[in-house]
């Protein structure tokens, strides 16, 4: 069965017609035309499809798009201001924190939700943020370093 | 080693940038990745990301038995679900079109697109659908009704030598897919003669690449030709086994790799899912997509070698090694393809970073009813660094010897030959050890409390491996082109496969590097093979060092036309040029200074038009086309250097293991760029890490796949790494690009043993098979008490490898 949601999609009131059954990450990739946020797993492992729902990183193949309606919802195409890229994704570019980059995307928006709550984190509060984004390429070490330097650029706010 | 090419390119690097002029290359910070941006604003399109107008998707269907004949396929129901458009088995491809891995071993190969008569393992393909959705598809290809005769599968691959095992595939071959061996001196003599003689025991377990980006295709089919967007690391090689399995010229097929999730030796070979959307095109006239889902990556693409090992050395009492002598039995699961490599490599490998002598190796890698082995990241280096490494140690607690010095007594050194011709050119192996040893506090080793140890573990691997998968004119690895255009930048079009590692920066880099110009002012056209001319892929950690040199040639022959130009002009040599900043000038002679644009158009103006345009070319130039089969002789041009060690702390009561500390040396020549380098160690641990204490497939007694999902197959997360110290060692090597050589592949090789070695200094046991969970330790601490016995993990090994029957060699044994 279809039927009709509301949300805030990167800023935007959206309405969309969406079937009862279609996950987000299929819904986001398909539909609004968002391939940013990735299909890694389909089981909640890897953390790939990583997006924001209200602020709160949730993995967007154990949801679905229906449950969007009235929610607030930020993917990694949504967190550029203005064509300015968000610290998260300069420092990343910056400190070599990606490879192949197909985790990237959902690493950056666990990251940045991380930021949202606790614009001063530890390296431990970083590594356990991201401990459900899994990377294949990186060992992990320039991502968290990445984050550590984008709280720093945050809390400077430059 | 000479290399003739270098003649013949001889005046295109004459007008190279000298070291001392590197602004780029090896300078920290310089520039950062040219994919980085597209990536971190999700703006990277992958093969998943390509939507074509009108696109249908394919599903395949798999065997649930491990071994069996197939009765029939009834696709009545499947056909009945709305928005199916076609279906297809094995019957709708050209008989005889089997699918493996290299052009070399054709005659090996051994995959059907779609099995026709008999599935192999858990997760073959028998049959495939296309509907107008993804859900469709699914559902249809959940609807096919295939019936099954089922076989008893073998699962062990000494099991399946034995004489009462049904054949994986020939019958009264002791499912051997193939045996190599490797000999030089005489061996015997030199056991007779030692002081010191042992053998040991040791056996590695499956694991998978699990590279995050799941395996897919997306074909379509105009003007009577096929363009396949496919997960490949290697887009000529797949443009070849596609067009072969389909039945048709190559020139009918173009095959082109988008942006690449990862491959890690896992997207090497060609697949069903590259196969059956391409058929579908043809049939239905549509684009056609399939993306596997992870549990059909863990079953039905590749998985790393389980090798058994049985390991004899002879050592004087002064702890020089004499001799070798070693057995290797790889499970090579239910196919071929790009696992035919793994005997050879896991014999070179084990050849060094030691000299010695005299040599009796052999491998046989076997055919089982469990998912094919491939190529693997380190590939076979890290089974076998594990198992030889951790043998060095033991054997240096035999003799009384500090394992440090052990290794640094019989280590590689610059210009060795290898008794079976490797030849090492640049080698800082001592350089590796002695660093990665003091940084981690060695000397105080003996101070730790029991629970906490320090072990260490050294490897060496091929920068290149110098064979191109293909037969190509003198083994041609690479071939490059590049054009400078007078609207002041250049274009450098290179099949060099980039899955991640970053060889798209690379390139761009040395092509902005030669010719003075920004980043930004080198476009890179990648991978595809109506635009890009060949390369072999990216295997064997051969990029950098073929790929680049190719790149450097053509960018070169570029500037040696365009300078030869102004030499004329200016009255010089094209050498007394020099190009920086976006300007072509004499350093002497400030009247002779133009803009790079000014000097393209000039050369345009005199050449009619003609545009300014190099090609490159680099091949490995050691051993003949015979080399794959004699296995004698050069397998790379150059050899890179690894070491590394590792602080544990084992809880003597749980067995959980904390890593305190991990440090990596490694001798890779020049570091094209620290950070990129940095990134492909600190990932090597991590792979590492995960082979050594975390991952394993397990089957059960059917053959069936008991975690083919991240919950139950588990790598490291961010929470389980150790902070990484890395340190570059060596001299630039005088054939690399720029001096580079290999960082990615050999560096997985020595984590292992450096762990297993640690967890032995910690715990008293010696571990003999992998991964060292936790459990394991408890166990194996538990045995140390109860019987005193400290190596843990090689039981039955002994008895199975006696009673191995005497095989014939079927392949490649040539004795020397």
């Amino acid at each position: 069965m279809k039927r009709v949601i509301q949300f805030k999609l990167n800023g935007v009131d959206t309405e969309a017609y969406v079937e009862d059954n279609v996950t987000m990450v299929n819904f986001l990739r398909q539909q609004m035309h968002l391939p940013g946020t990735k299909r890694g797993c389909g089981e909640g492992e890897c953390g790939a499809c990583t997006i924001m729902l209200d602020g709160e990183p949730v993995t967007s193949c154990m949801m679905l798009a229906v449950e969007a309606n009235n929610h607030d919802i930020v993917t990694i195409e949504g967190i550029a201001k203005d064509g300015v890229l968000h610290p998260v994704q300069k420092e990343f570019i910056d400190k070599w924190a990606l490879q192949c980059g197909f985790c990237t995307p959902g690493m950056i928006m666990s990251a940045v939700a991380l930021l949202g709550r606790n614009p001063n984190p530890t390296e431990y509060e970083i590594r356990d943020a991201i401990a459900g984004n899994l990377c294949r390429c990186t060992g992990y070490a320039k991502i968290v370093e990445a984050i550590g330097a984008a709280a720093e650029v945050i809390r400077k706010g430059v | 080693m000479a290399i003739v090419s270098k003649e013949y390119y001889a005046e295109i690097e004459k007008v190279y940038k000298k070291p001392e002029d590197y602004e780029l290359a090896g300078k920290e910070n310089a520039y950062v990745r040219i994919d980085a941006e597209a990536k971190v604003s999700g703006k990277a399109v992958y093969v998943d990301d390509i939507n074509l107008p009108g696109m249908y998707y394919c599903k395949l269907v798999r065997s649930p038995y491990a071994n069996a004949r197939i009765l029939k396929i009834d696709f009545t129901e499947a056909l009945k679900v709305p928005g199916v458009k076609a279906v297809l088995t094995g019957n709708d491809f050209p008989e005889g079109r089997y699918l493996g891995c290299p052009e070399a071993f054709k005659e090996m190969a051994d995959k059907e697109p779609l099995c026709r008569e008999t599935v192999r393992m858990v997760g073959d393909e028998v049959a495939a659908v296309c509907a107008i959705s993804e859900d469709a598809a699914d559902e249809a290809a959940r609807k096919v009704k295939v019936e099954y005769e089922p076989i008893k599968p073998v699962l062990d691959a000494f099991d399946a030598m034995g004489s009462d095992a049904s054949a994986v595939h020939y019958p009264d071959t002791n499912n051997v897919s193939m045996y190599t061996s490797m000999e030089a001196g005489d061996v015997k003599q030199a056991f007779s003669e030692a002081d010191y003689t042992d053998k040991y025991y040791y056996q590695t377990q499956q694991i998978v690449h699990a590279a995050m980006e799941p395996h897919g295709s997306v074909a379509k089919y105009e003007n009577g030709e096929w363009t396949v967007w496919t997960t490949t690391q290697n887009v000529y090689v797949a443009r070849y086994w596609i067009a072969w399995g389909l039945g048709v010229p190559e020139s009918r097929v173009r095959a082109i790799k988008p942006v690449i999730g990862g491959g890690f030796g896992g997207k090497v070979d060609v697949f069903a899912h590259d196969l059956c959307p391409a058929k579908f095109a043809q049939m239905t006239g549509h684009p056609v997509k399939c993306i596997l889902t992870r549990e059909e990556v863990f079953l039905g693409t590749r998985t790393r070698h389980p090798i058994a090992f049985e390991i004899e050395t002879a050592f004087t009492k002064e702890g020089k090694l004499l001799a070798k002598r070693c057995k290797h039995v790889l499970d090579g699961g239910a196919y071929g393809g790009s696992g035919n490599a793994a005997n050879a490599l896991s014999l070179i490998v084990a050849n060094l970073p030691y000299k010695f002598d005299n040599v009796d190796m052999s491998a046989q890698r076997i055919y089982t009813n469990k998912p094919a082995s491939g190529a693997m990241r380190g590939y076979s280096a890290c089974q076998v660094d594990f198992a030889h490494e951790s043998h060095m140690d033991e054997v240096a607690e035999a003799l009384g010897i500090d394992p440090l010095e052990l290794r640094r007594k019989n280590g590689c050194t610059p210009g060795y030959l290898s008794p079976t011709g490797l030849q090492v050119t640049s080698c800082a192996f001592d350089e590796t050890l002695v660093t990665c040893c003091n940084e981690i506090g060695w000397d105080k080793r003996d101070e730790l409390p029991e629970g906490k140890g320090i072990g260490l573990g050294g490897s060496c691997f091929m920068s290149g491996t110098g064979f191109p998968v293909l037969a190509t004119p003198r083994n041609n690895s690479n071939s490059t082109l590049v054009r400078l255009n007078r609207e002041g930048y250049a274009t450098v079009f290179t099949g060099a496969n980039d899955i991640g590692q970053g060889c798209d920066t690379v390139m761009t880099m040395i092509v902005a590097e030669e010719l003075g110009l920004s980043m930004d002012e080198v476009k890179c056209v990648q991978s595809d093979t109506t635009l890009t001319p060949w390369d072999s892929g990216s295997y064997g950690s051969r990029v950098t060092f073929l790929a680049g040199n190719a790149c450097r040639r053509a960018v070169g022959d570029a500037k040696l036309k365009l300078l030869t130009h102004w030499a004329d002009e200016w009255g010089c040599k094209p050498e007394d040029i020099t190009m920086k900043d976006h300007r072509v000038f004499i350093k002497s002679d400030p009247e002779k200074n133009i803009s790079f644009k000014e000097a393209l158009f000039s050369y345009e103006e005199k050449n009619f038009g003609r545009s300014c345009s190099g090609v490159g070319s680099f091949a490995h130039e050691g051993g003949d086309q015979q080399i794959q089969k004699t296995n004698y002789g050069n397998y790379a041009p150059a050899y890179s250097f690894s070491s590394c060690t590792a602080k544990v702390d084992v809880d003597m009561e749980t067995g959980e293991l904390n890593m305190e500390d991990f440090v990596f040396a490694h001798d890779c020549g020049r570091p094209l760029n620290l950070r990129a380098v940095e990134g492909q160690i600190e990932g090597s641990v991590h792979m590492g890490l995960g082979f050594t204490c975390y991952e394993e497939c397990l089957y059960d007694e059917e053959g069936r796949h008991l975690n083919p999902t991240f919950r139950d197959y588990r790598f490291p997360t961010a929470l389980d790494m150790p902070n990484i110290r890395t340190f570059i060692c060596g001299e630039p090597d005088p054939e690399g690009p720029m001096g580079a050589k290999e960082a990615g592949e050999g560096t997985t090789a020595p984590v292992g043993p450096a762990i297993a070695n640690a967890i032995a200094a910690a715990t008293g046991v010696h571990f003999h098979s992998l991964p060292i969970s936790p459990e394991k330790i408890w166990r194996a601490m538990k045995q140390l008490r109860e019987t005193g016995n400290p190596h843990f993990g090689d039981e039955g090994l002994v008895e199975k490898f006696a009673a191995m029957p005497k095989l014939k060699p079927l392949q490649s044994q040539v004795h020397h």
